[in-house]
């Protein structure tokens, strides 16, 4: 490789890893989820969140994400449904403030899908997860959107008279959108 | 010609099934609008849409019923502004059937809850959520409700003045 080969290379390495580098714009993200009460569809999405995100499809060995969600900032049915949701039965919100995601390998599908690999830690529980990923460009940014099911009881959230899933179903859809700048 | 003097047993039907809905909504919800969270307020709580949307239908159906037919007349003995007052009771408590169970079902869309009914037929959520606007339908669902028993109580004291005082019989016309 000749020297001006190698700085260009390099050059492209830099403009390439930088593309889509952790430019998170929070107000045009969101993550929302669907459960089940007496199997009637009960919605609800977390206001705060944060992202350490790198994602650059050209480079998939250094993207990476970390979400870390403010469980206090839920947005649910009622007030009194919220504070049910903040206490020790289910997130129990003063000893575990956050839920944290971070990503550990990202894989291209084809087309516009990838495939993230990460961690998810709930209420000091952690567990591998799989999600699916769709990117797409709006404009000068970047979304990548995708859902998945989670188990409620994997990370022991509605624990005691709420572990029946006739009253509250086990599985929740959790809908994500993150939003990028370049 | 002689007018009827009864009503048609579809009326008179859903006449007594209605009242007793409501009388049992009415109770199932202040029950459980002063229970804690809990599974069982959940539950009992869609009970408590289950009725409210039973009732809804049942109106609809009363309401197409009223329009197709005529009513018997009002006794002979009441005056003009009696007639009145009463015509204006009955359109008043058939507004309020169709706007309490609809105010409980924006209540529950707006908080985010869909109504599936009979957890058979999954209603369309009339607004999307919207926690503040949730309550405000609650509280509106409320207040209906009371004005709703309250003229219902004010309907059930005319009639059994017709039925002790003016001894007109009245009643008859609403017996099968
Ligand atoms: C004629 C029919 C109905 C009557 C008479 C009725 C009456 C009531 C009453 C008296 C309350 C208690 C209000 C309070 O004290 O805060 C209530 C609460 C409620 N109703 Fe209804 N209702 C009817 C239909 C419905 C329908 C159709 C729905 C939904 C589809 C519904 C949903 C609710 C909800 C969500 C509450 C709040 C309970 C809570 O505080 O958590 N209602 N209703």
């Amino acid at each position: 490789m000749t020297r001006l080969n190698r700085v260009f290379a390099a050059a492209l390495v830099l403009v390439a890893s930088t593309a889509w580098s952790a430019g998170f714009v929070p107000d045009k993200s969101s993550l929302t989820f669907v459960g089940k009460q007496m199997g009637a569809p009960v919605e609800g999405r977390f206001r705060h969140f944060d992202g350490d995100i790198v994602f650059n499809p050209a480079d998939l060995a250094h993207s990476h994400a970390r979400i870390e969600v403010d469980l206090a900032s839920i947005d649910l049915a009622s007030d009194e449904s919220e504070s049910e949701i903040k206490g020790k039965s289910w997130f129990h919100v003063t000893a575990h403030p956050k839920a944290v995601f971070e990503s550990t390998t990202i894989r291209a599908l084809g087309g516009d899908r990838y495939e993230v690999k990460g961690r998810l830690m709930v209420k000091g529980i952690t567990r591998e997860l799989t999600l699916p990923l769709q990117v797409h460009r709006v404009g000068g940014l970047m979304v990548a959107e995708g859902s998945t099911v989670l188990r409620r009881t994997d990370f022991n959230v509605g624990e005691g008279v709420w572990a029946d899933p006739d009253s509250v179903a086990l599985e929740v859809r959790v809908n994500y959108k993150m939003t990028l700048k370049s | 010609m002689m007018q009827t003097q009864k009503y048609s047993s579809t009326a008179i039907t859903l006449h007594w099934l209605i009242a007793l809905l409501i009388a049992v909504a009415f109770v199932v919800g202040l029950y459980v609008a002063d229970l804690e969270l809990s599974p069982w307020k959940l539950k009992i709580l869609t009970w408590h849409k289950w009725t409210g949307v039973t009732i809804f239908l049942l109106v609809l159906l009363r309401i197409l019923w009223r329009l197709s037919h005529r009513p018997p007349e009002m006794p002979a003995g009441m005056t003009a502004l009696m007639k009145k007052l009463a015509n204006l009771t009955h359109l008043a408590i058939y507004l309020l059937m169709v706007a309490v169970p609809i105010l409980g079902w924006l209540h529950s869309s707006a908080a985010g809850v869909s109504v599936v009914y009979l957890n058979l037929i999954p209603l369309p959520d009339l607004v999307g959520k919207d926690k503040a606007l949730s309550h405000l339908f609650g509280e509106l669902h409320e207040n209906a409700a009371w004005v709703l028993v309250g003229l219902v109580g004010l309907h059930v004291a005319a009639a059994l003045k017709h039925q002790l005082v003016d001894k007109d019989n009245l009643l008859n016309r609403m017996r099968w």
